[in-house]
């Protein structure tokens, strides 16, 4: 058996690392993924005042603080018994659409889009950002920076500080908004507005009226048919912000709707001994190994899977998009791993419109911004990060500390979907062990769909981000290393 | 010289925090009006946004270089670092951001951008925010050479 191992996975400067199996024909056996996990978080909380937390967990990860900020601030309101005035929710919200706002930006531009844009099969030092700048013109890149940093802008008026947040407190938000922060707030987000729209109309006229990429984009490689999971209001439109957690089935059906308390019944993780991650999976259907279809329990977060989950968007130019990617590409649900790119940019349609709307409110800019706590217990608090459901889930004692911490993140509960993704896209691409970088970068499509996030920091330096590929016959010798930049 | 220092990592991942603190060292020994002190936890878009506007930038953070010791120090000019290698995975690198500042015709970039690595061996995949011994050691010895960088043109 031939191995091939792409190490680690060029723009998410994580440890991931990507193990192909071969058989002796040449063709895909089998793939896996493996990501270290930062370990000891719970020993790390304990004892730790209960309001450190938003803080604490928003470092855990630079890539998505104000998600876990909120999901923890969102924990200490239910474990401090007290609802949020409603100022307080909606400038919560307002916060939290500059960050995906931003976060969206980025991921499409930066990360994901350059496989389109560039082309999947140009050499990886051109997929990228300065890439898609050559392709788009210097006039979008200039566009895209500033719409990047509107997002960043929106983030940091509301939480003081732009990359780490310290705004959320159990029952509120420490900072308000005054009419002149609103006013600019306000000018951002309908550019931000205007911006997603013309984001859409770019991946139109490249992507899909690109007949090779529609035809990448729906072929079998890439397609999985897992349950689909994301939180939804009450007329089951996508939220990121708050809400229930809605499963829907491989027929586009409701299969579960739940309350976050109820998560630790309604979601089990599994343990496999080759992985750091553990895959959760859905407790009633139960776990039938890394395989999708309706007797499987694994699901699917992010963009796709929180589309999937809903019945539409709550703002109106969102939800005409959303009706055209349903539309296009065959009813509900998608099953496309690679159309996680268009529902990212439906969404930060719908998040930029939001944005506009919370703006707007009345009351965004009261002084109500926090009630009293009560007595400290347990508490659970739910978000959608931009990559899917967050949870955090806190036990406290009497004095207000941390007894105990659980946290899943968004990456772990794609974790079973993006194995079973790089698998297939590997077995759909390579044959007869012919292996080159246009190859591999499309076993990488399927995982940088997903928008993962390995919460790893790593630092090395200097030196470039090397993609490392290793091929071992099938006595597991090794037969040759490549390394790409 | 309008000056920022910026302590980049994890302050809550062991090691890779060393950077930050000798930010907080820094702090309490540098005060001057022309010298920023901060600290990011963040990738490079974000640290570009951070170092605009200023004539120079010192960056600390942890490094691994296969060729140095734990607690070695090395001071690399931003030029000599093809890829910045920050704590977000998701982000793009230092200098791909500044490359990009510079095609889009951003000007406020700093003239001069250096970087203090301090060298933390393998990274621990562990919560905490204490430094190892030798780690430990080497937060004085960065905070002295970054100190009389500052001071060269006091």
């Amino acid at each position: 058996m031939k191995t091939i191992t792409i190490d680690p996975i060029t723009r998410l400067e994580g440890h991931g690392k990507i193990s192909i199996f071969l058989n002796d024909k040449g063709n895909v056996e089998n793939a896996y993924l493996q990501i270290p996990e930062l370990r000891g978080f719970e020993r790390f909380a304990q004892g730790r005042r209960a309001e450190d937390m938003p803080q604490i967990t928003s470092r855990i990860c630079g890539v998505c603080p104000v998600a876990h900020h909120y999901a923890a601030t969102k924990a200490l309101d239910d474990a401090f018994n007290v609802t949020p005035p409603s100022a307080a929710k909606k400038l919560r919200e307002l916060m939290y659409c500059g960050y995906i706002i931003y976060d969206h930006i980025l991921h499409f531009y930066y990360l994901g889009g350059p496989d389109f844009v560039v082309g999947p099969d140009a050499p990886p030092a051109q997929r990228n950002i300065l890439g898609v700048i050559e392709k788009a013109g210097v006039e979008i890149g200039k566009e895209v920076i500033k719409h990047r940093a509107y997002g960043q802008k929106i983030t940091s008026v509301l939480g003081g500080k732009a990359t780490h947040p310290v705004c959320g407190l159990p029952g509120g938000i420490s900072k308000g908004l005054n009419k002149e922060e609103a006013k600019e707030v306000e000018k951002m987000s309908k550019s931000c507005v205007d911006f997603a729209k013309f984001t859409l109309k770019l991946f139109d006229d490249i992507v899909l009226k690109n007949k090779d990429y529609v035809d990448l984009i729906t072929s079998d490689p890439y397609q999985l048919k897992t349950y689909n999971m994301g939180l939804v209001d009450e007329k089951n439109k996508v939220n990121f912000y708050d809400g229930k957690i809605r499963v829907t089935n491989q027929e586009g059906k409701e299969h579960v709707k739940f309350e976050v308390k109820d998560y630790y019944k309604k979601i089990v993780e599994h343990v496999e001994e080759w992985s750091y991650m553990k895959f959760p999976y859905l407790k009633d259907i139960g776990w039938k190994g890394l395989s999708d279809g309706k007797d499987s329990g694994i699901y699917r977060v992010g963009p796709l899977g929180r589309l999937n989950a809903a019945d539409g968007m709550a703002t109106p130019e969102a939800d005409k998009e959303y009706k055209r990617l349903f539309e296009t590409l065959g009813g509900k649900p998608i099953d496309s791993t690679l159309a996680f790119h268009w529902a990212r940019l439906i969404e930060l349609l719908y998040v930029s419109e939001r944005a506009v709307e919370l703006i707007k409110d009345s009351e965004i800019t009261s002084d109500k911004i926090r009630n009293p706590v009560g007595e400290p217990g347990e508490g659970f608090g739910v978000v959608e990060a931009a990559r899917g459901t967050l949870i955090h889930h806190y036990k406290l004692s009497k004095k207000g500390l941390v007894d105990k911490a659980n946290l899943i993140v968004a990456t772990t509960n794609n974790a079973g979907a993006i194995t079973m993704s790089i698998r297939d896209a590997a077995k759909g691409v390579i044959s007869n062990g012919k292996v080159d970088n246009g190859v591999l970068n499309k076993v990488e499509m399927a995982f940088r769909a997903y928008d993962p996030c390995f919460a790893c920091a790593t630092h090395t330096l200097p030196g470039g981000m090397p993609l490392q590929v290793d091929i071992y016959d099938n006595k597991r010798k090794l037969l040759k290393t490549y390394n790409r930049r | 010289m309008k000056t920022i220092i910026l302590g980049v990592g994890n302050p809550i991942l062991k090691n890779d925090g060393v950077g930050i603190h000798v930010a907080e060292e820094l702090k309490k020994m540098i005060k001057r009006p022309d010298v920023k002190i901060d600290s990011a936890f963040t990738g490079g878009m974000n640290l570009l946004d951070m170092i605009v506007d200023h004539d120079r930038a010192i960056l600390i953070d942890a490094v691994k270089r296969s060729d140095r010791k734990p607690g070695d120090i090395d001071i690399l000019p931003i030029g000599e670092i093809s890829a910045f290698h920050t704590c977000n995975p998701h982000d793009v690198s230092l200098p791909q951001a500044i490359e990009l500042a510079k095609k889009l015709g951003e000007k406020r970039i700093p003239k001069d951008i250096s970087l203090i690595g301090i060298n933390i061996g393998e990274l621990s995949c562990e919560f905490g925010e204490e430094l190892s011994g030798e780690i430990k050691k080497a937060v004085p010895k960065a905070v002295k050479i970054v100190k009389e960088e500052v001071e060269k043109d006091e």
